[in-house]
Protein backbone atom coordinates (compact mmCIF):
# COMPACT_ATOMS: atom_id res chain seq x y z
CA UNK A 1 0.00 0.00 0.00
CA UNK A 2 1.53 3.73 -0.83
CA UNK A 3 2.44 5.86 1.60
CA UNK A 4 0.50 9.29 1.87
CA UNK A 5 3.61 12.02 0.21
CA UNK A 6 1.75 15.27 1.86
CA UNK A 7 2.57 15.99 4.78
CA UNK A 8 -0.37 16.10 7.49
CA UNK A 9 -1.45 19.94 7.71
CA UNK A 10 -3.43 21.98 9.68
CA UNK A 11 -7.65 21.05 9.86
CA UNK A 12 -8.95 23.91 8.05
CA UNK A 13 -12.81 25.32 7.53
CA UNK A 14 -11.51 25.50 3.75
CA UNK A 15 -11.05 21.71 3.98
CA UNK A 16 -14.16 20.81 5.56
CA UNK A 17 -16.00 23.50 3.14
CA UNK A 18 -14.55 21.72 -0.15
CA UNK A 19 -15.68 18.51 1.31
CA UNK A 20 -19.07 19.65 1.95
CA UNK A 21 -19.23 21.29 -1.40
CA UNK A 22 -18.00 18.10 -2.78
CA UNK A 23 -21.06 15.97 -0.37
CA UNK A 24 -24.13 18.97 -2.11
CA UNK A 25 -22.77 19.08 -5.68
CA UNK A 26 -22.54 15.45 -6.09
CA UNK A 27 -25.97 14.54 -5.35
CA UNK A 28 -28.51 14.91 -8.41
CA UNK A 29 -31.72 15.72 -6.29
CA UNK A 30 -29.63 18.88 -5.30
CA UNK A 31 -29.76 19.82 -9.02
CA UNK A 32 -33.35 18.89 -9.59
CA UNK A 33 -34.47 20.81 -7.13
CA UNK A 34 -32.34 23.94 -8.09
CA UNK A 35 -33.51 23.38 -11.54
CA UNK A 36 -36.87 23.60 -10.05
CA UNK A 37 -36.16 26.80 -7.94
CA UNK A 38 -35.37 28.58 -11.55
CA UNK A 39 -37.67 26.96 -14.23
CA UNK A 40 -40.55 27.53 -11.26
CA UNK A 41 -39.40 31.07 -9.86
CA UNK A 42 -38.55 32.69 -13.07
CA UNK A 43 -41.48 31.00 -15.28
CA UNK A 44 -44.25 31.93 -13.05
CA UNK A 45 -43.17 35.50 -12.85
CA UNK A 46 -43.00 35.77 -16.58
CA UNK A 47 -46.55 34.18 -16.70
CA UNK A 48 -48.10 36.55 -13.81
CA UNK A 49 -46.21 40.14 -15.32
CA UNK A 50 -47.50 38.72 -18.85
CA UNK A 51 -50.85 38.33 -17.72
CA UNK A 52 -50.86 42.01 -16.13
CA UNK A 53 -48.83 44.35 -18.36
CA UNK A 54 -51.83 44.82 -20.41
CA UNK A 55 -53.56 45.80 -17.07
CA UNK A 56 -50.54 48.04 -15.95
CA UNK A 57 -50.22 49.37 -19.77
CA UNK A 58 -54.34 50.57 -19.60
CA UNK A 59 -53.98 52.23 -16.25
CA UNK A 60 -54.83 50.02 -13.45
CA UNK A 61 -52.70 51.15 -11.07
CA UNK A 62 -50.77 48.95 -9.93
CA UNK A 63 -46.75 48.94 -10.32
CA UNK A 64 -44.51 46.44 -12.14
CA UNK A 65 -42.54 46.31 -9.01
CA UNK A 66 -45.44 44.40 -7.23
CA UNK A 67 -45.11 41.24 -9.97
CA UNK A 68 -41.60 41.25 -11.20
CA UNK A 69 -40.46 38.74 -8.33
CA UNK A 70 -43.99 37.00 -7.54
CA UNK A 71 -43.07 33.74 -9.11
CA UNK A 72 -40.49 33.52 -6.63
CA UNK A 73 -42.99 32.71 -3.91
CA UNK A 74 -42.60 28.88 -5.54
CA UNK A 75 -38.86 28.82 -5.09
CA UNK A 76 -39.18 28.83 -1.74
CA UNK A 77 -40.61 25.39 -1.44
CA UNK A 78 -36.76 24.49 -3.28
CA UNK A 79 -34.68 26.27 -0.92
CA UNK A 80 -36.33 24.50 1.95
CA UNK A 81 -35.82 21.48 0.37
CA UNK A 82 -32.09 21.83 0.12
CA UNK A 83 -31.37 23.44 3.28
CA UNK A 84 -33.33 20.42 5.00
CA UNK A 85 -31.54 18.40 2.88
CA UNK A 86 -28.39 19.14 3.64
CA UNK A 87 -28.76 18.08 7.47
CA UNK A 88 -30.87 15.41 7.53
CA UNK A 89 -30.29 13.36 4.35
CA UNK A 90 -26.97 12.97 6.76
CA UNK A 91 -28.92 11.71 9.73
CA UNK A 92 -31.25 9.28 7.17
CA UNK A 93 -28.34 7.46 6.25
CA UNK A 94 -26.30 7.80 8.62
CA UNK A 95 -23.33 9.53 6.55
CA UNK A 96 -23.41 12.17 9.93
CA UNK A 97 -20.57 8.78 11.10
CA UNK A 98 -18.69 9.56 8.52
CA UNK A 99 -18.85 12.97 8.28
CA UNK A 100 -17.59 13.90 12.20
CA UNK A 101 -15.36 10.72 11.70
CA UNK A 102 -13.29 12.68 9.40
CA UNK A 103 -14.05 16.54 11.06
CA UNK A 104 -14.70 15.79 14.46
CA UNK A 105 -14.83 19.70 15.19
CA UNK A 106 -18.82 19.85 14.95
CA UNK A 107 -18.63 23.81 14.49
CA UNK A 108 -16.60 23.65 11.76
CA UNK A 109 -18.40 21.20 10.13
CA UNK A 110 -22.00 23.48 10.57
CA UNK A 111 -19.98 26.06 9.81
CA UNK A 112 -18.97 24.65 6.52
CA UNK A 113 -22.69 23.68 5.64
CA UNK A 114 -23.60 26.85 6.59
CA UNK A 115 -21.53 28.49 3.85
CA UNK A 116 -21.37 26.08 1.01
CA UNK A 117 -25.43 25.98 1.68
CA UNK A 118 -26.23 29.69 1.44
CA UNK A 119 -23.26 30.76 -1.16
CA UNK A 120 -25.37 27.97 -3.19
CA UNK A 121 -28.89 29.23 -2.49
CA UNK A 122 -27.38 32.78 -3.09
CA UNK A 123 -26.44 32.02 -6.38
CA UNK A 124 -29.09 30.07 -7.54
CA UNK A 125 -31.73 32.81 -6.25
CA UNK A 126 -29.95 35.79 -7.78
CA UNK A 127 -30.37 33.67 -10.71
CA UNK A 128 -34.07 33.18 -11.06
CA UNK A 129 -34.74 36.22 -10.04
CA UNK A 130 -33.12 37.62 -13.14
CA UNK A 131 -33.99 35.34 -15.08
CA UNK A 132 -37.72 35.99 -13.96
CA UNK A 133 -37.11 39.82 -14.47
CA UNK A 134 -35.97 39.06 -17.89
CA UNK A 135 -38.91 36.91 -18.98
CA UNK A 136 -41.25 39.74 -17.03
CA UNK A 137 -39.96 42.62 -18.31
CA UNK A 138 -40.33 41.61 -21.99
CA UNK A 139 -44.02 41.52 -21.67
CA UNK A 140 -44.12 44.69 -20.21
CA UNK A 141 -41.88 46.28 -22.85
CA UNK A 142 -43.96 44.70 -25.37
CA UNK A 143 -47.19 46.31 -23.87
CA UNK A 144 -44.86 49.51 -23.80
CA UNK A 145 -44.56 49.73 -19.65
CA UNK A 146 -41.00 48.14 -19.45
CA UNK A 147 -38.79 48.99 -16.74
CA UNK A 148 -35.01 49.17 -15.76
CA UNK A 149 -32.35 47.42 -13.63
CA UNK A 150 -31.70 51.05 -12.74
CA UNK A 151 -34.75 51.39 -11.11
CA UNK A 152 -35.73 51.88 -8.27
CA UNK A 153 -35.24 48.95 -5.41
CA UNK A 154 -34.63 46.32 -9.00
CA UNK A 155 -31.36 45.50 -8.03
CA UNK A 156 -31.60 45.46 -4.49
CA UNK A 157 -34.91 42.72 -4.88
CA UNK A 158 -32.77 40.77 -7.37
CA UNK A 159 -30.10 40.08 -4.44
CA UNK A 160 -32.28 40.69 -2.50
CA UNK A 161 -34.00 37.27 -3.54
CA UNK A 162 -30.41 35.36 -3.62
CA UNK A 163 -30.09 36.93 0.52
CA UNK A 164 -33.69 35.48 1.17
CA UNK A 165 -33.60 31.84 -0.40
CA UNK A 166 -30.15 31.58 1.36
CA UNK A 167 -31.41 32.86 5.00
CA UNK A 168 -34.38 30.27 4.12
CA UNK A 169 -32.26 27.03 3.42
CA UNK A 170 -30.36 28.21 6.44
CA UNK A 171 -33.65 28.22 8.22
CA UNK A 172 -34.30 24.78 7.15
CA UNK A 173 -31.55 23.17 8.07
CA UNK A 174 -31.43 24.48 11.51
CA UNK A 175 -35.24 23.03 11.70
CA UNK A 176 -33.05 20.14 10.43
CA UNK A 177 -30.89 19.97 12.91
CA UNK A 178 -33.33 20.28 15.88
CA UNK A 179 -35.41 17.32 14.33
CA UNK A 180 -33.16 15.29 12.81
CA UNK A 181 -35.60 14.09 9.68
CA UNK A 182 -36.40 14.90 6.35
CA UNK A 183 -39.47 14.87 6.15
CA UNK A 184 -40.72 16.33 9.67
CA UNK A 185 -38.29 19.67 9.00
CA UNK A 186 -39.17 20.47 5.25
CA UNK A 187 -42.87 19.94 6.30
CA UNK A 188 -42.22 22.69 10.01
CA UNK A 189 -40.87 25.11 8.04
CA UNK A 190 -43.30 24.75 4.97
CA UNK A 191 -46.34 25.01 7.31
CA UNK A 192 -44.20 28.07 9.03
CA UNK A 193 -43.89 29.87 5.64
CA UNK A 194 -46.81 29.17 4.32
CA UNK A 195 -49.46 28.89 6.40
CA UNK A 196 -48.78 29.93 9.94
CA UNK A 197 -47.49 32.89 8.60
CA UNK A 198 -51.20 33.59 7.48
CA UNK A 199 -53.72 32.12 9.88
CA UNK A 200 -51.75 34.22 12.92
CA UNK A 201 -53.24 37.70 10.79
CA UNK A 202 -56.21 36.11 12.55
CA UNK A 203 -55.10 37.02 16.08
CA UNK A 204 -56.84 40.77 16.46
CA UNK A 205 -54.98 43.61 17.61
CA UNK A 206 -51.77 45.14 17.75
CA UNK A 207 -50.52 42.06 19.07
CA UNK A 208 -51.58 40.21 16.35
CA UNK A 209 -50.46 42.35 13.82
CA UNK A 210 -46.35 42.28 15.46
CA UNK A 211 -46.86 38.25 15.48
CA UNK A 212 -47.74 38.52 11.83
CA UNK A 213 -45.03 40.99 11.10
CA UNK A 214 -42.55 38.89 12.52
CA UNK A 215 -43.05 35.11 11.21
CA UNK A 216 -40.47 34.49 9.24
CA UNK A 217 -41.83 33.89 6.58
CA UNK A 218 -43.57 37.59 6.43
CA UNK A 219 -40.15 39.67 7.28
CA UNK A 220 -38.43 37.89 5.43
CA UNK A 221 -39.53 38.38 1.80
CA UNK A 222 -39.63 42.00 2.14
CA UNK A 223 -36.02 42.55 0.54
CA UNK A 224 -37.39 40.28 -2.21
CA UNK A 225 -40.05 42.39 -3.37
CA UNK A 226 -39.35 46.47 -5.26
CA UNK A 227 -42.40 47.40 -4.02
CA UNK A 228 -43.86 46.34 -0.42
CA UNK A 229 -46.67 44.06 0.55
CA UNK A 230 -48.71 46.54 2.16
CA UNK A 231 -48.36 49.32 5.03
CA UNK A 232 -49.21 46.27 7.77
CA UNK A 233 -45.49 45.13 6.70
CA UNK A 234 -41.58 45.94 8.13
CA UNK A 235 -39.45 47.71 5.99
CA UNK A 236 -37.52 45.29 3.60
CA UNK A 237 -33.54 45.67 5.48
CA UNK A 238 -35.73 45.75 8.86
CA UNK A 239 -37.48 42.64 7.90
CA UNK A 240 -34.47 40.91 7.02
CA UNK A 241 -32.63 41.75 10.25
CA UNK A 242 -35.37 40.15 11.97
CA UNK A 243 -35.79 37.17 9.73
CA UNK A 244 -31.24 36.84 9.89
CA UNK A 245 -32.36 37.25 13.93
CA UNK A 246 -34.58 34.35 14.13
CA UNK A 247 -32.43 32.35 11.85
CA UNK A 248 -29.85 32.64 14.26
CA UNK A 249 -31.91 31.39 16.84
CA UNK A 250 -33.03 28.44 15.68
CA UNK A 251 -29.38 28.17 14.06
CA UNK A 252 -27.92 28.33 17.92
CA UNK A 253 -30.59 26.23 19.31
CA UNK A 254 -29.47 23.36 16.46
CA UNK A 255 -26.01 23.71 17.43
CA UNK A 256 -26.24 23.23 20.51
CA UNK A 257 -28.21 19.93 20.48
CA UNK A 258 -25.41 18.92 17.78
CA UNK A 259 -22.76 19.45 20.16
CA UNK A 260 -24.05 17.51 22.77
CA UNK A 261 -25.98 14.75 21.27
CA UNK A 262 -24.64 11.38 20.10
CA UNK A 263 -24.02 11.04 16.34
CA UNK B 1 3.42 -14.45 22.22
CA UNK B 2 5.10 -11.70 23.33
CA UNK B 3 3.38 -8.61 23.85
CA UNK B 4 5.43 -5.54 23.04
CA UNK B 5 3.80 -2.51 24.24
CA UNK B 6 4.76 0.64 22.69
CA UNK B 7 3.38 3.52 25.01
CA UNK B 8 1.00 5.51 23.24
CA UNK B 9 0.67 3.81 20.25
CA UNK B 10 -2.29 1.62 19.39
CA UNK B 11 -6.12 2.07 21.23
CA UNK B 12 -6.52 2.41 24.98
CA UNK B 13 -9.84 2.50 26.92
CA UNK B 14 -9.94 3.00 30.71
CA UNK B 15 -12.60 2.30 32.68
CA UNK B 16 -14.70 3.11 29.88
CA UNK B 17 -18.60 3.35 30.06
CA UNK B 18 -21.65 4.50 28.14
CA UNK B 19 -25.18 4.50 30.10
CA UNK B 20 -28.00 5.25 28.07
CA UNK B 21 -30.62 6.23 30.70
CA UNK B 22 -30.93 3.45 33.01
CA UNK B 23 -29.52 0.70 30.43
CA UNK B 24 -25.26 0.35 30.48
CA UNK B 25 -24.20 -0.26 27.53
CA UNK B 26 -20.72 -0.06 28.44
CA UNK B 27 -19.67 -1.33 31.89
CA UNK B 28 -16.35 0.70 32.77
CA UNK B 29 -13.99 -1.24 30.76
CA UNK B 30 -10.34 -1.58 30.23
CA UNK B 31 -8.41 -2.43 26.88
CA UNK B 32 -6.00 -2.19 25.02
CA UNK B 33 -5.72 -2.28 20.87
CA UNK B 34 -1.52 -3.13 20.41
CA UNK B 35 -0.17 -2.81 16.64
CA UNK B 36 1.09 -5.25 14.81
CA UNK B 37 -1.41 -7.63 15.00
CA UNK B 38 -4.87 -8.56 14.73
CA UNK B 39 -7.56 -7.64 17.80
CA UNK B 40 -10.71 -9.26 17.64
CA UNK B 41 -13.51 -7.64 19.84
CA UNK B 42 -15.87 -10.24 19.96
CA UNK B 43 -18.94 -10.72 21.73
CA UNK B 44 -23.07 -11.36 20.90
CA UNK B 45 -25.06 -8.42 19.12
CA UNK B 46 -25.77 -6.10 21.84
CA UNK B 47 -23.14 -6.58 24.05
CA UNK B 48 -21.54 -2.89 23.44
CA UNK B 49 -18.90 -3.81 20.77
CA UNK B 50 -20.50 -0.97 17.77
CA UNK B 51 -20.81 1.62 20.87
CA UNK B 52 -17.36 1.09 22.19
CA UNK B 53 -16.28 1.84 18.28
CA UNK B 54 -18.29 4.88 18.47
CA UNK B 55 -16.92 6.33 21.28
CA UNK B 56 -13.65 5.31 20.15
CA UNK B 57 -13.93 7.72 16.99
CA UNK B 58 -15.80 10.39 19.53
CA UNK B 59 -19.22 10.19 17.75
CA UNK B 60 -21.02 9.05 21.52
CA UNK B 61 -19.33 10.36 24.32
CA UNK B 62 -18.42 8.43 27.35
CA UNK B 63 -20.42 8.71 30.22
CA UNK B 64 -17.63 7.89 32.14
CA UNK B 65 -13.72 7.26 31.50
CA UNK B 66 -11.78 7.64 28.86
CA UNK B 67 -10.24 6.11 25.60
CA UNK B 68 -6.99 7.40 23.73
CA UNK B 69 -6.06 6.92 20.07
CA UNK B 70 -2.71 6.86 19.42
CA UNK B 71 -2.34 8.32 23.05
CA UNK B 72 -4.60 11.50 22.83
CA UNK B 73 -8.36 11.83 21.88
CA UNK B 74 -9.84 11.83 18.92
CA UNK B 75 -10.52 14.53 17.32
CA UNK B 76 -7.46 16.84 18.56
CA UNK B 77 -5.71 15.74 15.22
CA UNK B 78 -6.02 17.89 12.59
CA UNK B 79 -6.61 15.41 10.15
CA UNK B 80 -7.99 12.04 12.02
CA UNK B 81 -7.97 9.88 8.83
CA UNK B 82 -5.08 9.66 8.54
CA UNK B 83 -4.70 8.03 12.18
CA UNK B 84 -7.79 6.05 12.62
CA UNK B 85 -9.58 4.60 9.32
CA UNK B 86 -13.03 2.59 10.29
CA UNK B 87 -15.73 0.84 8.65
CA UNK B 88 -18.52 1.30 10.61
CA UNK B 89 -21.41 -1.21 11.09
CA UNK B 90 -24.26 0.97 9.10
CA UNK B 91 -21.93 1.45 6.54
CA UNK B 92 -22.36 5.54 6.59
CA UNK B 93 -22.82 6.47 2.61
CA UNK B 94 -25.42 8.81 0.86
CA UNK B 95 -27.59 6.18 -1.65
CA UNK B 96 -27.58 8.92 -4.02
CA UNK B 97 -23.51 9.69 -4.19
CA UNK B 98 -21.22 7.83 -5.99
CA UNK B 99 -18.41 5.20 -4.63
CA UNK B 100 -15.71 8.01 -6.10
CA UNK B 101 -17.63 10.87 -5.06
CA UNK B 102 -18.21 9.40 -1.84
CA UNK B 103 -14.22 9.11 -1.22
CA UNK B 104 -13.56 12.57 -2.60
CA UNK B 105 -15.34 14.39 -0.06
CA UNK B 106 -13.45 12.09 2.36
CA UNK B 107 -9.91 13.01 1.07
CA UNK B 108 -10.98 16.75 0.68
CA UNK B 109 -11.78 16.87 4.14
CA UNK B 110 -9.06 15.66 5.69
CA UNK B 111 -6.35 17.28 3.02
CA UNK B 112 -5.46 13.98 1.50
CA UNK B 113 -4.50 14.25 -2.18
CA UNK B 114 -7.02 12.90 -4.91
CA UNK B 115 -4.60 10.02 -6.11
CA UNK B 116 -5.31 8.06 -2.82
CA UNK B 117 -9.34 7.75 -4.23
CA UNK B 118 -8.37 5.83 -7.48
CA UNK B 119 -5.61 3.66 -4.98
CA UNK B 120 -7.70 2.57 -2.73
CA UNK B 121 -10.63 2.03 -5.17
CA UNK B 122 -8.83 -0.52 -6.79
CA UNK B 123 -7.53 -1.88 -3.46
CA UNK B 124 -11.25 -2.70 -2.28
CA UNK B 125 -11.76 -3.87 -6.18
CA UNK B 126 -14.53 -1.78 -6.74
CA UNK B 127 -12.66 0.60 -10.00
CA UNK B 128 -15.08 -0.12 -12.36
CA UNK B 129 -18.34 0.80 -10.32
CA UNK B 130 -16.70 3.80 -9.04
CA UNK B 131 -19.23 6.40 -10.76
CA UNK B 132 -22.00 3.89 -9.41
CA UNK B 133 -24.36 5.47 -7.28
CA UNK B 134 -23.76 3.93 -3.76
CA UNK B 135 -27.63 2.88 -3.43
CA UNK B 136 -27.25 0.12 -6.32
CA UNK B 137 -24.42 -1.12 -4.16
CA UNK B 138 -24.87 -4.81 -2.88
CA UNK B 139 -24.12 -4.80 0.66
CA UNK B 140 -20.92 -7.06 0.24
CA UNK B 141 -19.89 -3.52 -2.34
CA UNK B 142 -21.03 -1.22 0.48
CA UNK B 143 -18.77 -3.20 2.57
CA UNK B 144 -15.56 -2.67 0.27
CA UNK B 145 -16.51 0.91 -0.20
CA UNK B 146 -16.85 1.34 3.74
CA UNK B 147 -13.13 -0.44 3.87
CA UNK B 148 -11.98 1.80 0.85
CA UNK B 149 -13.26 4.99 3.15
CA UNK B 150 -11.25 3.53 6.37
CA UNK B 151 -7.90 3.17 4.26
CA UNK B 152 -8.49 6.84 2.51
CA UNK B 153 -5.78 8.33 5.15
CA UNK B 154 -3.58 5.50 5.37
CA UNK B 155 -4.00 5.90 8.79
CA UNK B 156 -2.05 3.23 11.54
CA UNK B 157 -5.38 2.12 13.08
CA UNK B 158 -7.88 0.93 11.32
CA UNK B 159 -11.12 -0.37 13.29
CA UNK B 160 -13.53 -2.71 11.22
CA UNK B 161 -17.37 -3.09 12.54
CA UNK B 162 -18.40 -6.51 11.39
CA UNK B 163 -16.63 -6.25 8.17
CA UNK B 164 -17.79 -9.93 6.65
CA UNK B 165 -21.41 -8.97 7.31
CA UNK B 166 -23.00 -9.54 3.56
CA UNK B 167 -19.70 -10.87 2.01
CA UNK B 168 -19.78 -13.42 -0.04
CA UNK B 169 -17.06 -16.17 0.83
CA UNK B 170 -14.46 -14.73 -1.57
CA UNK B 171 -14.91 -11.33 0.17
CA UNK B 172 -14.65 -13.35 3.77
CA UNK B 173 -11.19 -14.21 2.72
CA UNK B 174 -10.18 -10.94 0.94
CA UNK B 175 -11.09 -9.10 4.35
CA UNK B 176 -9.20 -11.92 5.95
CA UNK B 177 -6.43 -11.34 4.12
CA UNK B 178 -6.18 -7.75 4.29
CA UNK B 179 -6.57 -7.62 7.78
CA UNK B 180 -3.43 -9.76 8.09
CA UNK B 181 -1.56 -7.67 5.51
CA UNK B 182 -2.25 -4.37 7.41
CA UNK B 183 -1.26 -6.00 10.59
CA UNK B 184 1.82 -7.35 9.17
CA UNK B 185 2.55 -3.75 8.01
CA UNK B 186 2.79 -2.98 11.92
CA UNK B 187 -0.87 -1.00 11.63
CA UNK B 188 -2.99 -1.21 14.48
CA UNK B 189 -6.67 -3.52 13.87
CA UNK B 190 -9.59 -3.55 15.15
CA UNK B 191 -12.03 -6.15 14.39
CA UNK B 192 -15.55 -6.83 15.68
CA UNK B 193 -17.69 -9.45 15.37
CA UNK B 194 -20.56 -11.68 16.92
CA UNK B 195 -18.79 -14.83 14.87
CA UNK B 196 -16.29 -16.36 16.94
CA UNK B 197 -15.45 -18.94 13.67
CA UNK B 198 -14.15 -16.18 11.85
CA UNK B 199 -12.35 -14.48 15.28
CA UNK B 200 -10.29 -17.79 15.18
CA UNK B 201 -9.53 -17.58 11.98
CA UNK B 202 -8.55 -13.51 11.79
CA UNK B 203 -7.37 -12.66 14.96
CA UNK B 204 -3.97 -12.63 17.19
CA UNK B 205 -5.45 -11.19 20.06
CA UNK B 206 -9.03 -11.22 21.82
CA UNK B 207 -11.08 -9.35 23.29
CA UNK B 208 -14.32 -11.06 24.42
CA UNK B 209 -16.98 -8.54 25.68
CA UNK B 210 -20.68 -9.28 26.97
CA UNK B 211 -23.67 -7.14 28.40
CA UNK B 212 -20.90 -4.50 28.51
CA UNK B 213 -18.12 -6.43 30.28
CA UNK B 214 -14.64 -7.62 28.89
CA UNK B 215 -14.74 -11.65 29.63
CA UNK B 216 -11.75 -12.48 28.10
CA UNK B 217 -8.52 -10.21 27.28
CA UNK B 218 -5.97 -13.08 25.89
CA UNK B 219 -3.77 -14.44 22.47
CA UNK B 220 -6.03 -16.29 20.34
CA UNK B 221 -3.75 -19.50 21.20
CA UNK B 222 -4.39 -18.44 24.91
CA UNK B 223 -8.02 -18.52 24.58
CA UNK B 224 -8.30 -21.54 22.78
CA UNK B 225 -6.17 -23.39 25.17
CA UNK B 226 -8.28 -22.11 27.89
CA UNK B 227 -11.58 -22.64 26.69
CA UNK B 228 -11.35 -25.49 23.94
CA UNK B 229 -10.58 -28.58 25.01
CA UNK B 230 -10.18 -32.09 23.20
CA UNK B 231 -10.76 -35.20 25.40
CA UNK B 232 -11.44 -39.32 23.25
CA UNK B 233 -14.53 -40.32 24.73
CA UNK B 234 -13.94 -44.36 25.84
CA UNK B 235 -17.18 -46.86 26.35
CA UNK B 236 -15.70 -49.97 28.07
CA UNK B 237 -17.35 -52.71 29.53
CA UNK B 238 -14.73 -53.04 32.03
CA UNK B 239 -14.63 -49.16 32.99
CA UNK B 240 -13.58 -49.73 36.48
CA UNK B 241 -10.58 -51.37 35.28
CA UNK B 242 -10.06 -49.33 32.24
CA UNK B 243 -10.50 -46.35 34.60
CA UNK B 244 -7.81 -48.03 36.44
CA UNK B 245 -5.25 -48.92 34.24
CA UNK B 246 -5.83 -45.25 32.74
CA UNK B 247 -5.29 -43.80 36.34
CA UNK B 248 -2.05 -45.86 36.86
CA UNK B 249 -0.67 -44.60 33.76
CA UNK B 250 -1.33 -41.00 35.10
CA UNK B 251 -4.04 -40.00 32.64
CA UNK B 252 -6.54 -37.28 33.21
CA UNK B 253 -9.59 -39.14 33.95
CA UNK B 254 -13.68 -38.10 34.35
CA UNK B 255 -16.63 -40.61 34.53
CA UNK B 256 -19.72 -39.17 33.30
CA UNK B 257 -23.13 -41.39 32.48
CA UNK B 258 -21.49 -44.91 32.16
CA UNK B 259 -18.46 -43.46 29.86
CA UNK B 260 -15.15 -41.73 30.84
CA UNK B 261 -13.44 -38.65 29.01
CA UNK B 262 -9.47 -39.06 28.91
CA UNK B 263 -7.35 -36.29 28.27
CA UNK B 264 -3.26 -36.76 27.98
CA UNK B 265 -3.21 -39.29 25.06
CA UNK B 266 -4.44 -39.33 21.71
CA UNK B 267 -7.46 -42.01 20.48
CA UNK B 268 -5.10 -44.24 18.70
CA UNK B 269 -2.35 -44.55 21.82
CA UNK B 270 -5.55 -45.28 24.02
CA UNK B 271 -7.04 -48.08 21.87
CA UNK B 272 -3.21 -49.79 21.83
CA UNK B 273 -2.95 -49.11 25.65
CA UNK B 274 -6.53 -50.55 26.18
CA UNK B 275 -6.32 -53.71 24.38
CA UNK B 276 -3.11 -54.57 25.17
CA UNK B 277 -4.34 -54.94 28.66
CA UNK B 278 -6.80 -57.50 27.30
CA UNK B 279 -9.41 -55.03 28.04
CA UNK B 280 -12.75 -54.75 25.70
CA UNK B 281 -13.90 -51.46 23.45
CA UNK B 282 -16.43 -50.12 22.85
CA UNK B 283 -16.40 -46.76 21.60
CA UNK B 284 -13.57 -44.51 21.25
CA UNK B 285 -13.79 -41.09 19.71
CA UNK B 286 -12.12 -37.93 19.77
CA UNK B 287 -14.54 -35.40 20.79
CA UNK B 288 -12.95 -31.31 20.21
CA UNK B 289 -14.94 -28.73 21.88
CA UNK B 290 -14.69 -25.91 19.53
CA UNK B 291 -14.35 -22.15 19.87
CA UNK B 292 -17.74 -21.69 19.69
CA UNK B 293 -19.02 -23.49 22.19
CA UNK B 294 -16.24 -22.13 24.16
CA UNK B 295 -17.59 -18.53 23.46
CA UNK B 296 -20.93 -19.71 24.07
CA UNK B 297 -20.32 -20.99 27.15
CA UNK B 298 -18.17 -17.99 28.00
CA UNK B 299 -21.23 -15.05 27.17
CA UNK B 300 -24.51 -17.71 27.55
CA UNK B 301 -25.23 -15.42 30.59
CA UNK B 302 -24.34 -12.33 28.74
CA UNK B 303 -26.99 -12.54 25.58
CA UNK B 304 -29.65 -10.50 25.28
CA UNK B 305 -32.12 -12.23 23.47
CA UNK B 306 -32.19 -15.97 23.53
CA UNK B 307 -34.48 -18.28 21.28
CA UNK B 308 -36.61 -20.35 23.59
CA UNK B 309 -34.91 -23.50 22.21
CA UNK B 310 -31.31 -22.26 23.17
CA UNK B 311 -32.95 -21.63 27.07
CA UNK B 312 -34.46 -24.79 27.23
CA UNK B 313 -31.22 -26.82 26.22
Amino acid sequence: MSTLTASPTRGSLGRTTKAEWIKLSSIRSTWWTALAMVVVGAGFTTIICGVYANDIAAGSGDSQGEFITQGLIFSQISAVVIGALVVTSEYGTGLIRSTLAATPLRARVLAAKAIVLSGFLFVVGTATAFIGYFGGNAFFRHDGVGISLGDEHILRSMFGAGLYMAGLGLLAAAVGLLVRHTAAAISIVLALVFIIGQVVQLIPGTFGEWVMKLMPGNAGPGIVVPVSFGPDMLSPWTGFAVFVGEIALLGLAGFALFQKRDA
Amino acid sequence: MTITHTPGVGIRARRLTKRFGDKVAVDGIDFTVEPGRVTGFLGPNGAGKSTTMRMILGLDAPTAGSVRVNGHRYGSSPAPLREIGALLEAHAVHPGRSARDHLRWLAASNGIPTTRVGEVLELVGLESVAGQRAGRFSLGMGQRLGIAAALIGDPPIVMFDEPVNGLDPEGVRWVRSLARRLADEGKTVFVSSHLMSEMALMADHLIVIGRGSILADSSIQAFMAEHASAYVRVKAPQSTDVEALLVGRGLNVTRTDGELRVQGLDAAALGELIGGNGLLLHELTLVRSSLEDAFMELTADSVEYHARSEVAA
